[in-house]
Order: structure tokens, then sequence, then C-alpha cells
């Protein structure tokens, strides 16, 4: 269940949230659209140079929300860009990317052959993917969470996505609790390593149990909300309050995306 | 299967916002006329479970673990439209939190999982199971063999989206601009791995899940309480 352990620690720690830095400082919605700016622009991107700069340009401002670069680096580039690199590798070669030879080498009697298309398709594809991810983790980090679900509705997102996204979240919290407590009791009472059949009707089980107290819980949790005044509508607070710094901040966003924008339009395929 | 941003190109992560948009809509529509007042924190529970199937390691031979992603046995408890809302619940929440799954890419990542996946499993499930009793082996048979299906469906979809990205996207010198590989690599890749990994793992936990149900509170497998 590692990958419980690591989802509770890296979604649920609000700790860089809470931080005194930059991005922390910037109205969540703002912050939010100028993010989803660089990421709509990383997308249509062409040269890597560029795309470089914006990744150099997304590790500073990690750094001014007083966030360790180590820890940056090692939360953005395990898993995505990890495998990324991993599947981008055979592209290099000319068995995939034929074109113009840039090197070559035997293995095991098999001539390889590393193609310039190769190389300049690799590097493209695994920094933009890594560029994209840490924009978007950097978002996730600097914001908190309930703050960057709500802020989904500045998108004109339907009512009923909205809301059941910001429950949804905090059960998600409940239900990897559940997961982890019922996986703790199990391995107390097995204490040993079980055959895979016997693994997959563990989880089934659990899956299985975990609907039905899921289900059951629905009733409790309408209660409550017809005790916090639930009418059939949902009514949600606005508190978000943009200053000097965040138009600033907004209009510097807008300006690189339109510079970049066209200087990549000048880029031929 | 969650494609990340980079993957696709703009035109592809664009259309399928398009494509998504009215499936939401009705979506958000019918589940609005469905589901009563009450149920309405189901869907939210029902997006939170989908999240939490995917963080489940199932053992498979050779000592190591896949996941599965939930989407039909969601369709058979909630029906496909509460599904359908409910994944893609999910599917924003791990791309917005998680990072895992792109921004630009949930679009299509809603079209695969949350659109495709649920739909196809949920009719393959009704067909296989019609007029069958809710506590019958037929139900479990029909849930693994609907997942199976539908997940591989979905797989060589995903499959080819990548693979459709050197057509669309190369300079005129032969350099691809996003995924690199075409649907002579991508199809097959996506598929293989589906076909003989993770089809299995997904239709041996939604057939187990089912029969579990059946045997502990049947209610939660019939039609219409949800």
């Amino acid at each position: 269940m590692g990958a419980l352990s690591f989802l509770k620690e890296s979604i649920f720690a609000d700790e860089y949230a809470a931080r005194k830095g930059f991005l922390q400082s910037l109205d969540p919605r703002i912050k939010t659209a100028t993010f989803f700016l660089f990421i709509i622009l990383i997308l249509f991107i062409k040269d890597i140079f560029t795309l470089l700069c914006l990744y150099v340009f997304c590790l500073f401002l990690t750094k001014r929300s007083d966030i360790s670069l180590g820890f940056f680096l090692k939360r953005t580039w395990i898993f995505i860009p990890l495998f990324s690199l991993f599947i981008a590798i055979p592209a290099l070669f000319s068995v995939f990317t034929p074109g113009e030879a840039l090197a070559g080498f035997n293995l095991m009697g098999v001539k390889l052959v590393i193609t310039y298309q190769g190389v300049f398709s690799a590097a493209l594809f695994v920094i933009r993917v890594i560029t994209s991810v840490s924009f978007v983790v950097l978002l996730s980090i600097t914001t908190r969470h309930f703050e960057l679900l709500r802020v989904l509705r500045i998108f004109k997102v339907p009512q009923v996505f909205v809301m059941t996204t910001g429950m949804c979240y905090r059960y998600i919290y409940l239900f990897v609790e559940i997961v982890e407590n019922t996986y703790v009791a199990i391995k107390s009472r097995t204490g040993t390593k079980i055959h895979y059949k016997k693994g997959q009707h563990i989880v089934a089980w659990n899956i299985a149990y975990l609907w039905m107290r899921s289900y059951r819980l629905n009733e409790e949790v309408y209660s409550a909300m017809l005790s916090r005044g639930y009418r059939g509508d949902p009514v949600t607070f606005n508190e978000f309050r943009a200053g000097i710094k965040d138009w600033f901040w907004l209009l510097f966003s807008a300006a690189v995306f339109v510079v970049l924008f066209y200087f990549n339009l000048q880029i031929k395929n | 299967m969650h494609i990340p941003d980079g993957y696709l190109g703009p035109a592809t992560c664009g259309f399928f916002y398009v494509v998504m948009m009215p499936i939401w809509t009705m979506a958000s529509k019918i589940v609005k006329k469905t589901l009563n007042a009450k149920q309405v924190p189901l869907l939210a529970i029902g997006a939170a479970f989908s999240f939490v199937i995917m963080m489940f390691n199932v053992p498979i031979p050779g000592g190591t673990t896949g996941h599965a992603v939930g989407g039909v046995l969601i369709a058979i408890l909630l029906g496909p439209w509460a599904a359908c809302i409910a994944i893609t619940v999910a599917l924003v929440v791990q791309a917005l939190l998680f990072g895992d799954g792109g921004i630009t890419a949930i679009g299509a990542n809603c079209f695969n999982m949350a659109f495709v996946l649920p739909f196809t499993g949920y009719f393959l499930y009704k067909v296989i199971s019609y007029n069958s009793a809710v506590d019958s082996n037929r139900r479990v048979i029909a849930a693994g063999i609907a997942a199976y299906i539908a997940l591989n469906i979905a797989a060589g979809l995903t499959g080819f989206e990548f693979g459709i990205q050197p057509i669309f996207h190369k300079m005129a010198s032969g350099e691809a601009l996003y995924c690199p590989y075409g649907l002579n690599v991508a199809l097959p890749a996506m598929l293989s791995e589906h076909l003989l990994v993770f089809g299995w793992v997904e239709a041996i936990v939604t057939a187990l899940v089912v029969k579990y149900l059946q045997k502990q509170d049947l209610n939660l497998l019939k039609e219409g309480r949800a």
C-alpha cells in the first residue's frame, strides 16, 4: 500500500501552501488562471530552448515560493517524467525515428543508429512533459486544495461537478484511512506472504467492503448537509480578493503567453 | 491509462474537450433528474471510491502488482451517467492535485475512462446478464467479461490517440512534436499489456467485487437504487 501512503503525504500536506512565499500570496483564482495559460502555452511550443526557459522559470518560481528545489525535483520527476524518459529512449533510434544519422553502434550484432530527428523528438517530448508536470505540481502544492477546487467555479464548471469535487476530496482522505487500517489489520493477522490468488480475493473483498461502508455513509452525510442548511442548491462563499500584485502577475503572464505564442507561430513545421 | 500533459497535441486535446462537453452536460442533466436529493452525496462518494480503487495494488502472477481502473464496477453500482460524473471528478482531482493525467488531456482521459469504459462495460454487463437473477453467477461472469472487454477498448482508444500524434504533429524534417510513436507501435503496446495483464486484473477485481456484494448486500446491485 505504498501508493496510499504516498498519496496521503503528497495530497494532504498543506504545509507548502501555508508558507509565505510568492505564489502562496497570490489570489488562487488568478494564480490558477495564469498557470492554466502556461500549461496551454507549453502544449503549443515547438522549440526546445523556449520550453527549457519555461522550465527554469518554473524552478525560479518554486524557489521564490519557499519550496526546496530538492523536494520539488523529486516530487515532479518521479513517476510520469521518468516513465516518459524511459519510453522516449527507443525513439532515439532510426528503427522508430528515421532520419539523419548522428551516431551508431553495434549491440549484440544489431547495428543501432541514433538520428538527429530521434534525439529532437525524444528531448522535446520529455522536456514538454516535465515542464507541464512541474507547473501543475507547483500550482497544487502552493494552493490550499479546497481553494483550488473552489476556483473551478470561475471556469464556469457546472455546480454539480464543483460540489461533487469538493466533497469527493474529503472522502478520499477518509477512504484512504479506512483502506490503510484494513490493510494493517490484515497484515497483522496473516504475518506471512500470501498466494496471489488469495491476495486478489483480499483486494476484491476490501473494495466491496469499502463500497458497502460508503453507501451507508451517504445517508449520514445527507443528514449532516440538511442540518447545515442544504436545501437542494449548494451555496458556496467567495472570499477571494485580488490585489495590485495579482493584477501585475496576470499582466506579466498574459504578456509572456502572447509573446511566446507569437514567436512559436513563426516556427515553420 | 492516464494520458499526461505533453503526450497529445493541441488539436487532439481540443477535440476531446469538444466531444466531452455535451456528454458532461447530458450526464449532469440526467443525474439531476434521476438522483433524488438524498442521494446527492453518493456522487461524491462514488468519485472518491473510483479514485481509491485505482490505488489498490492487485497481486498478479510473478510477484508483481497491477491496478484496476474500476470504471465498469462504478457503472454497475451507480449507473453509467452517474459513473461518468464520478469518474470525471476523480480524474480532475487526480490531474489537479496529484499531477496524474494531464490537465490539457482531461477531455481525452474522460472520453476513454469516464465515457467509453463505463458505457461499454455497462452495456455488455446488461446484455450478458439479461434477465438473470441479481444473485446469479451469470452476473459475476457478465461483470468480469464486461470489464475485460471495456478496458481493452478504452486502452485501444488510448493507443490510437497516442499513435495519431506523429500523423498530425510532425516537423517537415521528420521530428515528432508530441508522442513520438505511430499507430504501428502505440496501438500494439497499449493493447498487448491490457489484453495480457491489466484486462485480467480489471476482470477479476470487478467479478469478485460483484460476487462479494451478492453475498453481503444484494440491494447494492439492484437496479434503480442510485
